[in-house]
């Protein structure tokens, strides 16, 4: 049985289902991986350059990374061309990673129980010394 | 052929194949482990009491050098894949083994990361920061260490003349599913590691 019957044979037909070869040519795959090159390029110039984008830095690197994550997925991985059960299976991996990574940061990032402090203050600042209770009383809890 | 052909297309009631979907649920549950381990290099690394801070030792130029090798190796891999699909064997061979090589020179440089932060005095144990990079960028590297066995099992098996073929296509690429991923993991590790400023 030739691919194509048995793909015709194998369930209901879909305008999104694994195509055998990706309509994206080596030309363009070439392409895509130099706008990769240039866009982390840009991300260093901005990383060595933070006082010209001063607070805008953290959020231009990130959507800059998210971007390469996306092109990756999309055209690299073919996920753009695959049936839309692969798309929704590794969004609710990544969906559920991201929200591990938001979670716990929000509960530990200013928890107070820092050994430096609950700020995250300078790495090098020593945590202050608690206050030596006078003599005779009992050191308050 | 019919046999061949019967390998690489079990009937499904999606018309997907069952271990694309399995590569696919795996990569799922990759970026939860991933998701685990960045949210506590991110919590825990500003409170090591004593040094080296990230500030002090990470090394930008390095670490975007050996990006670009592992973006490179994710193009090398798509033209693998492009290769096996198209039936253009020698291509699909080259490609392989340039991702390979790819794959071990980001290790190489990974390697000598890792060598110079000790060199320095930043070892797994010595604070909190050292502790949760070495554990995230570590595991990360194992994960490549593996698609390189992953790969050179692929390549050895398209050198044997009863092995991989024009056939087997869908072998290179779920290969390549996983190269990928590991390309996507470095992506956002080097922004949260590397590039953001560490203050």
């Amino acid at each position: 049985m030739s691919n194509e019957a048995h793909v015709a044979a194998s369930g209901p037909a879909h305008s999104g289902a694994h195509d055998e070869h990706p309509p994206t040519t080596i030309r363009e795959y070439v392409m895509i991986g130099l706008v990769l090159t240039v866009v982390t390029a840009v991300e260093l110039w901005a990383s060595y350059n933070a006082h010209i984008l001063g607070g805008t830095l953290v959020p231009v690197l990130l959507v800059l990374s998210a971007f390469k994550f996306a092109v990756v997925v999309a055209m690299f991985m073919h996920l753009r061309f695959e049936h839309g059960l692969l798309t929704r299976l590794f969004a609710f991996g990544l969906v559920l990673g991201a929200g591990i990574i938001i979670t716990l940061s929000a509960i530990f990032w200013n928890d107070g129980t820092d050994v430096v402090g609950g700020g995250k203050t300078s790495v090098t600042e020593p945590a202050a010394a608690p206050a030596a209770p006078a003599p005779g009383t009992t050191p308050a809890r | 052929m019919a046999a061949a052909t019967h390998e690489t297309q079990h009937p499904t009631s999606t018309g997907i194949d069952s271990r694309k979907v399995l590569m696919w649920i795996f990569l799922a549950s990759e970026c939860l482990f991933f998701g685990s381990l960045i949210s506590t290099y991110l919590i825990f690394k500003g409170d090591s009491i004593s040094g080296p801070t990230p500030a002090e030792i990470l090394n930008i130029p390095v670490t975007s050098a050996s990006t670009f090798v592992l973006l490179m190796s994710s193009l090398t891999m798509v033209l693998a894949v492009y290769g096996a699909q198209h039936g253009r064997l020698g291509m699909m061979k080259a490609m392989l083994l340039a991702t390979i090589v790819l794959g071990l020179g980001f290790l190489g440089f990974q390697a000598y990361e890792f060598a110079s932060f000790v060199h320095e005095g930043l070892g797994l144990t010595t604070n909190q920061f050292g502790t949760t990079f070495f554990v995230l960028t570590g595991f990360h590297g194992t994960h490549v260490f593996v698609g390189v066995l992953y790969l050179l099992s692929l390549l050895l098996a398209a050198n044997r003349r009863t092995g991989l073929g024009r056939e087997r296509a869908l072998h290179v690429d779920i290969a390549g599913l996983y190269w990928h991923f590991v390309d996507i993991v470095w992506i956002v590790i080097f922004t949260i590691v590397y590039l953001i400023p560490n203050n």
